[in-house]
């Protein structure tokens, strides 16, 4: 089969310079929102995957599994847990066991007011969260109203570096808090939380239980807490993993992805059909031009071919546009919702996702004009633009 | 009369050329979708949200606290706030939801005193099945909103259980209001006793006030804080749209956010019929020139453009707006946070707008090129060809 030369394709480009802007940018669009869509899913997937461990087990509130924040256990259930069962990592002989509060409180941070996680804990919560690392400063010491800031939490708060939050002070429930330090938690959830002791934020909000306490596992298994739950019926606890937990959360915001996703693909799908309009009515006026080519000997197939290798070209363009734009921008943009803080991921994955998309679209974007430019006879085709 | 004359032929244009008016129509459509999905949700938010002059409706929350997990209120504030002056009514209730984020499909409880329960259900509130007296019978009965008691299938005599509560359905309750459609109102020491660990006795999380005349309703406000600012939990006291507002600042924000993608598909609707008519303009330079030699004047052939860019907008305006009317319809999404509902507003007015929206940017979109065809000579178009 003799073939149309590669530089027939790329020439044609320049023809009619509005028409490629349009294609190219149409085309751009779409790969553009299908990056967005994909980097939220996987940036919020990715925030609650690194969230939770298969190890940690949460002993919360019977009947609050959906929810940390709403469920209330006694003061004694750490103290409690920690003699009943065997096998939980230890360190230095302090075992893996952590008293928690998770609250969310808005605090004021120069002047303004947002609302943030607030999570009390003692010194076992950084051996149960082996995650977590205070990247500068140091931990919060009892009494002395003292907070470590996430690194996502110091971005939505407006400090792009997040050390230069260190030393500032910030309003909660009318009592004065400093930020004495960094922590980091591998992308995790925590990250967009604020820690301070557990003993300053139970006098802060004049809470007298805990909202869980977390087990860290070395020996021990699930179905020992699972046990323990069970038995200690006065305690009204339910156990949980961690990964179990996180995964609940993942579903209960599920609705909330699908909508960001599904307007993300109807703003891709108005791009879409723009675009092969585009195509199509440029494709449609060159009929008489196809019909020479086949008069010269070109086979249709052939022609298809450079049909679809121009299209490919133009969507490649808008791709690369796209996927430029999303690395340099929208990589690590901060997202803030309910569920705390997460970055939008435009890792290798999704830039793959873009390109693929984009050569995707140039190739079904070239079919349906070009099968109606081949299909004429070539008399009718010499004849079409006449 | 003409102007009139010439519609058919435009039609004829359109339908010419089928697969491109369909993928304009399709882009259209798509884009009017969004636009009234989008519109329908902001509507629903500011009517939450929007203060109205005649509110008597005051929400006494904990200082501090926006989640009703942490705003605990001790019951015994009721009678002290009943005798601030103006205040015609309180009722005390414990707010309880599955999960405090924000989400759709979330079930909110709300325990409330029996005597206090035609306060507590919407004002134009009517029960559609069961009935109030096997509400009060029963210690777990629950009055369920019509939109929740559709979302989760649930009817009078079962028992529905979420949120770690288990009740039974007394009764369903119909109204105009989103936050009453989309609750279970429970008895207020059963969710006390329920929801939280060992019970949590005389703790409530809001109470609800009523007032005598809406134009104190700030003064009453500061009077409750007041009264309470020096006691162990003090109050924050809003106006009930007010409140939704700060419970719900993260649906207003998406909103927001989302307000930008409706000019987003209006702009798209815009360039859609502009990149259509002006496609469709350069195709059919010669029949323009056919038409101008068989007495159409260049006004003429510009007003056809203009119809044809109008007509298109229109289809895919009402194609779009349509669905996404039926779908808000069915769908009845409503999104919660923090134990307030927002509901997406499922009256014609979003769609009705979007419509005549897209008419008129097909209208805009078409002048340009109309004006320029309308100005060409026969000459110049038959050179063009």
């Amino acid at each position: 089969m003799k073939r149309l030369p590669f530089e027939y394709a790329t020439r044609n480009l320049g023809r009619s310079r509005t028409r490629l802007v349009l294609t190219v940018c149409s085309s751009g669009l779409v790969v553009l929102l299908i990056m967005i869509a994909g980097g939220f899913m996987v940036g919020m997937q990715a925030t609650l995957d690194v969230s939770g461990s298969k190890n940690n087990i949460i002993l919360l509130g019977a009947g609050s599994v959906e929810s940390v924040e709403r469920s209330e256990i006694g003061m004694d259930t750490a103290g409690i847990v920690a003699a009943s069962i065997d096998g939980l990592r230890t360190r230095a002989g302090i075992e893996g066991v952590s008293p928690e509060i998770h609250i969310q409180m808005p605090i004021e941070v120069d002047g303004e007011d947002r609302l943030v996680l607030i999570r009390g804990v003692r010194p076992e919560a950084y051996l149960v969260h082996d995650q977590v690392r205070i990247i500068k400063g140091h931990s919060p010491r009892n009494g002395r109203n003292e907070l470590l800031i996430g690194k996502l939490t110091a971005r939505t708060i407006g400090y792009d570096t997040p050390e230069e939050t260190i030393g500032k002070t910030i309003i909660l429930d009318d009592d004065e808090y400093t930020i004495t330090g960094v922590l980091a938690a591998s992308g995790g959830i925590i990250e967009g939380e604020m820690w301070t002791s557990l003993t300053d934020l139970q006098i802060t909000t004049q809470r007298d239980t805990l909202s869980c306490v977390v087990v860290a596992l070395d020996t021990a298994k699930p179905s020992d807490l699972d046990a323990f739950a069970a038995s200690r019926i006065d305690l009204e606890l339910a156990a949980v993993s961690e990964n179990e937990y996180f995964s609940m959360l993942s579903q209960f915001y599920k609705p909330i992805e699908m909508m960001v996703v599904m307007t993300c693909v109807m703003i891709a799908i108005g791009g879409l059909l723009g675009g092969f309009n585009a195509t199509y009515a440029s494709f449609a006026s060159r009929v008489r031009e196809v019909g020479s080519l086949q008069t010269l000997g070109y086979q249709r197939s052939a022609i298809a071919i450079s049909l679809v290798q121009e299209s490919i070209l133009t969507a490649s363009v808008g791709a690369i546009m796209a996927s430029t734009i999303a690395m340099v921008l929208l990589d690590g943009f901060t997202v803030r919702f309910s569920m705390g803080t997460f970055t939008l991921a435009m890792d290798a994955g999704i830039v793959a996702l873009g390109i693929g998309s984009g050569l995707l679209l140039g190739v079904i974007g070239a079919i349906a004009p070009a099968i109606r430019c081949l299909q004429l006879p070539i008399p009718e085709a010499l004849r079409a633009a006449e | 009369m003409r102007l009139i004359k010439v519609i058919p032929t435009v039609f004829k244009q359109i339908m010419r050329s089928p697969i491109r008016s369909f993928l304009t129509l399709g882009g259209i459509a798509v884009a009017m979708f969004l636009f009234v999905m989008v519109e329908s949700m902001r509507t629903g938010v500011r009517e939450a949200t929007q203060a109205t002059a005649n509110e008597t409706t005051l929400v006494v929350y904990r200082k501090n606290r926006y989640c009703p997990f942490t705003s605990r209120l001790p019951q015994y504030y009721g009678d002290r706030i009943e005798r601030i002056e103006g205040v015609a009514s309180v009722v005390p209730m414990q707010i309880h939801v599955s999960n405090c984020g924000a989400s759709l499909d979330v079930v909110t409880f709300r325990g409330v005193p029996k005597d206090d329960i035609t306060s507590a259900m919407a004002k134009d509130g009517t029960i559609s099945d069961g009935s109030i007296e096997t509400w009060k019978q029963r210690g777990d009965g629950a009055i369920v909103g019509s939109s929740l008691a559709k979302r989760r299938g649930i009817k009078v005599g079962d028992r529905f259980k979420a949120a770690g509560i288990t009740i039974f359905v007394a009764a369903i309750q119909e109204t105009s209001k989103a936050q009453d459609r989309n609750v279970a109102l429970v008895h207020l020491p059963f969710l006390q006793e329920a929801a939280r660990k060992g019970g949590t006795g005389t703790i409530v999380t809001q109470f609800n006030v009523q007032i005598n005349d809406s134009t104190k309703l700030q003064e009453i406000a500061s009077s409750i804080d007041e009264t309470f600012a020096h006691d162990e939990h003090p109050t924050s006291t809003f106006s009930e749209t007010a409140f939704v507002g700060r419970a719900a600042r993260d649906i207003v924000h998406l909103a927001d956010v989302a307000g930008i993608l409706a000019w987003g598909a209006l702009a798209a609707v815009f360039a859609l019929v502009a990149n259509a008519v002006v496609l469709a303009m350069r195709d059919r330079v010669r029949d323009h020139a056919v038409l101008q030699t068989l007495g159409y004047t260049g006004w003429l052939i510009g007003w056809m453009v203009l119809l044809e860019g109008a007509s298109i907008a229109l289809i895919g305006g009402l194609v779009g707006g349509i669905a996404a009317f039926i779908a808000v319809r069915i769908g009845q999404f409503t999104m919660t946070m923090e134990g307030v509902n927002i509901e997406m507003a499922s009256g014609p007015s979003a769609v009705i707008a979007g419509i005549v929206i897209a008419f008129a940017l097909g209208l805009f979109a078409a002048v340009i090129p109309a004006l320029r065809l309308a100005r060409t000579d026969i000459a110049t178009c038959f050179r063009a060809v």
